[in-house]
């Protein structure tokens, strides 16, 4: 059996973290099955969109379209193809224009695409409605070019400044025009004034139009040729910065915020197997949650949850979400105000992550949902931690033990000798915990505080 | 032969968000708005030439009403609404004036749970699809509890969340069993005679279907939901057509879009059938884009002009097929 606060580690990053029992399970089948179980994503379950559908007519539209995302980050059978759709809303950054439809379409763009070749995941993402109409490539034309789309290729969901010239973007550019939406011109001026009108919204969809592409001749980082799109990506991808920055972003996504020595080799290691395996993403994964770094002590909590990460955690640890149909337990709500509401990016270039998400003033507001959860011993998550708290020795318990305890079954934790002698001194209050008889449900409560505590903690904040 | 043609469509240009509707004796349309605002009130009065007669308030007696789902006329034209998040019907005049209401939310003899269809019988009593309790209810229309039958199944006469129900010239009952996708046919006393369907999307299969309607010749009319489409069957369950629906504009749209020149000049060079990628071909793809599309199909209605109803709730309107025997 692989190690429980390995597979936890594995967890908490490659997915939205897992109770005590799944992670038992996962270890039982060993640490790299279960790498590969995250890496081939297989039914993801049932979310109950029909009842959605059912319950509310604009059922994707607003707001309700990201609900339906936390629901199904909530309860997918695939932890990893959630976790690599958000890493790549992050990435490849739209804000909400109008149609929820849309976006819910570019999220299964990404699953579909999140573990093959980042050549075809940059012309999915190319072809995009959503993104094509963010950054105005429907107004990128033969005869009137509009290098936005293109720009921001090579500048931030690929190479990144230094890698390219100015020539560069425009023949990139050049490359993209005719890539559009269906009926651009009419579904731009509905985005544009938000119309839902004669007949609601109608959704988008990808079009090329070979008429109004530049066939002519581009040079594009040293290659000469009539390229379109795909030609471009194909470029792209060969192009060492775009190795490294692939890699480098899903290193810092899923390994660690900052980058040290142990974290070049390893983003050495993913970007030869870039290469090795044409450019293949699940491969890349497989380089980077299989190498020492990942495994190491030093990696675990290395990273701060991002808001939707800490608070979809939540709602699966504590089961305050039970089934689809019950929504996502306020999670919709509850990332905006610690600044991460999605598909709500401050700009194209995503989210700044890391400690920034804590040093905002969002820090109460990610352990007040927290806490909420975890103190509540109705909830099926904090039940079972509280069920085998109760079954592992005897039922009654120090204040040293229960915080032990309480740290192991949430994470496990691992707390500073300061933060676990305050939360001792906290659980004091009131002597031993006795989870036998007639106190039991008092001690629950009690439980129930010292894990909301925990939550409060600087450690609780990492990942 | 049988056949459908296309008439008209009623809606659009944020006129009516309908949800069902109920025809008045003198031929006027009572749309029952699943949400106001944007220019629609509860109930729009109008007629098949699309006049609006009137707008009349959300009235559901202690203030306004929640999810109203279904709206039905008795002999007295006394409109019955029925709210599924109140777990009650409400009973108003022709004005939206309040006379009384009956139910609550439970699950004991004429209790309700997210009840979903009403429908008169030729003898004025109701009989509501009872969602949550996977049943069916019949009342006398001041709500005295007569009968029920069904319960959580899958098996002949149990019910996986109904959504629509009906009742054709004998008195028989039609339900669209939603979850089950399939609808059933049952005795006026809830005897079952027959199951029609299965899940899938081919002719004679349904998903989730949402609703259902008789004519006087026996022919079934499904709202096949989840497939964005209706199909026809006749008397026995067999498949006779499908309608994907092929709305034009209204009245009420084409002069939302004679006032908005921009999007009149762009629309026009538009194909609004459009040639869609793989990835967008289910039905709910197809009709998201495809605006003459059916769309959320709720509701279903044949009038006495052999004229068929099709409410489809997502696109603010409903489409008019004649049918020609």
């Amino acid at each position: 059996m692989s190690d429980i606060g390995l597979i936890a580690h594995l967890m908490r990053r490659a997915g939205f973290g897992a109770s005590r029992g799944e992670v038992e399970a996962y270890a039982a089948q060993g640490y790299e099955a279960t790498v590969e179980w995250l890496l081939h994503p297989g039914d993801p379950g049932d979310f109950g969109e029909d009842l959605a559908k059912r319950r509310a007519i604009g059922f994707d539209e607003g707001g309700a379209a990201f609900e339906l995302w936390m629901v199904r980050m909530i309860h997918s059978n695939n932890p990893l193809e959630e976790k690599m759709a958000l890493f790549l809303h992050g990435l490849f950054p739209v804000i909400y224009m109008s149609q929820g439809r849309a976006l819910l379409n570019q999220l299964d763009s990404f699953r579909r695409h999140a573990f093959g070749s980042f050549r075809d995941l940059l012309v999915a993402l190319s072809s995009d409605p959503a993104m094509l109409l963010f950054l105005n490539n429907n107004d990128n034309h033969a005869d009137a070019m509009n290098e936005n789309y293109g720009r921001e290729l090579v500048e931030l969901f690929s190479m990144g400044v230094g890698n390219y010239t100015e020539r560069d973007v425009k023949e990139c550019a050049r490359a993209f025009t005719g890539w559009t939406l269906g009926n651009a011109d009419y579904m731009a001026v509905r985005a544009g004034k938000n119309s839902f009108d004669p007949y609601g919204s109608i959704a988008w969809h990808y079009e090329y139009r070979p008429d109004d592409h530049d066939t002519g001749v581009k040079t594009f980082l040293g290659e000469t040729g009539d390229f379109d799109g795909e030609d471009i990506c194909d470029i792209i991808a060969r192009q060492p910065a775009s190795a490294r920055f692939i890699c480098t972003r899903l290193f810092q996504f899923f390994a660690a915020d900052t980058v040290d020595a142990g974290g070049r080799r390893t983003i050495d290691e993913m970007v030869e197997t870039y290469y090795s395996s044409g450019y293949e993403i699940r491969s890349v994964l497989r380089t980077l949650f299989n190498s020492d770094y990942f495994k190491s002590e030093q990696a675990r909590y290395a990273r701060v949850k991002g808001p939707v990460e800490l608070v979809i955690n939540a709602v699966r640890m504590t089961g305050a979400s039970p089934n689809p149909a019950a929504g996502s337990a306020g999670a919709n709500g509850a990332t905006g105000p610690m600044g991460q509401a999605v598909y709500r990016p401050p700009s194209v270039e995503g989210w700044h992550e890391g400690k920034e998400w804590i040093e905002s003033g969002a820090l109460m507001e990610r352990v007040n949902f927290v806490a909420k959860l975890f103190r509540d011993p109705s909830k099926q998550g904090v039940r079972d931690i509280i069920d085998r708290i109760a079954s592992s020795n005897g039922g009654v318990y120090s204040p040293e033990e229960t915080v032990d305890l309480c740290l192991d079954l949430i994470g496990p934790v691992r707390a500073s000798e300061e933060t676990r002698a305050h939360l001792v001194e906290f659980a004091s209050v009131g002597g031993d915990v006795d989870l036998r008889g007639d106190d039991r449900g008092k001690s629950e409560v009690r439980v129930g505080e010292i894990l909301a505590l925990i939550t409060a903690t600087p450690e609780y904040q990492f990942a | 032969m049988f056949s459908l043609e296309y008439v008209k469509t009623i809606g659009g240009g944020r006129k009516i968000r309908p949800y069902d509707i109920a025809f008045s004796a003198d031929g006027k349309y009572y749309v029952l708005n699943h949400a106001t605002g944007f220019g629609a009130g509860r109930f729009t009065v109008c007629n098949f030439d699309e006049d609006i007669i009137v707008e009349l308030p959300d009235n559901a007696g202690d203030g306004t009403f929640a999810q109203p789902v279904a709206i039905a006329f008795d002999r007295d034209e006394r409109m019955f609404v029925l709210d599924e998040a109140k777990h009650r019907v409400t009973i108003l005049d022709k004005n939206a004036e309040f006379l009384g209401e009956w139910g609550a939310n439970g699950s004991g003899d004429g209790e309700l749970d997210r009840p979903s269809a009403l429908r008169f019988d030729r003898n004025d009593d109701c009989y509501v699809a009872d969602q949550m309790n996977h049943r069916v209810q019949k009342f006398t229309k001041d709500g005295e509890y007569l009968l029920q039958w069904g319960s959580f199944g899958d098996g002949e006469g149990q019910f996986n969340m109904p959504w629509g129900l009906n009742l054709d010239s004998h008195d028989c009952v039609y339900v669209a069993d939603w979850r089950n996708d399939r609808i059933q046919k049952f005795t006026p006393d809830g005897e079952f005679l027959a199951a029609f369907g299965e899940s899938g999307r081919g002719d004679g299969q349904f998903d989730r279907p949402s609703c259902v309607v008789v004519d006087d010749e026996g022919y079934v009319y499904v709202g096949d939901w989840g497939n964005e489409r209706v199909q026809v069957l006749d008397p026995d369950g067999g498949f006779v057509a499908k309608l994907h629906g092929q709305a034009t504009l209204s009245v009420w749209a084409s002069r939302f879009i004679d006032s908005n020149p921009d999007e009149k000049r762009t629309r026009e060079a538009s194909n609004l059938y459009p040639d869609l990628p793989h990835e967008l071909s289910s039905p709910f793809h197809v009709s998201s884009q495809t605006e003459p599309h059916f769309f959320g199909i709720t509701s279903l209605h044949v009038d006495d002009q052999d004229r068929l109803y099709v409410v489809d709730s997502r696109r603010q309107r409903f489409q008019i097929y004649q049918k020609r025997r």
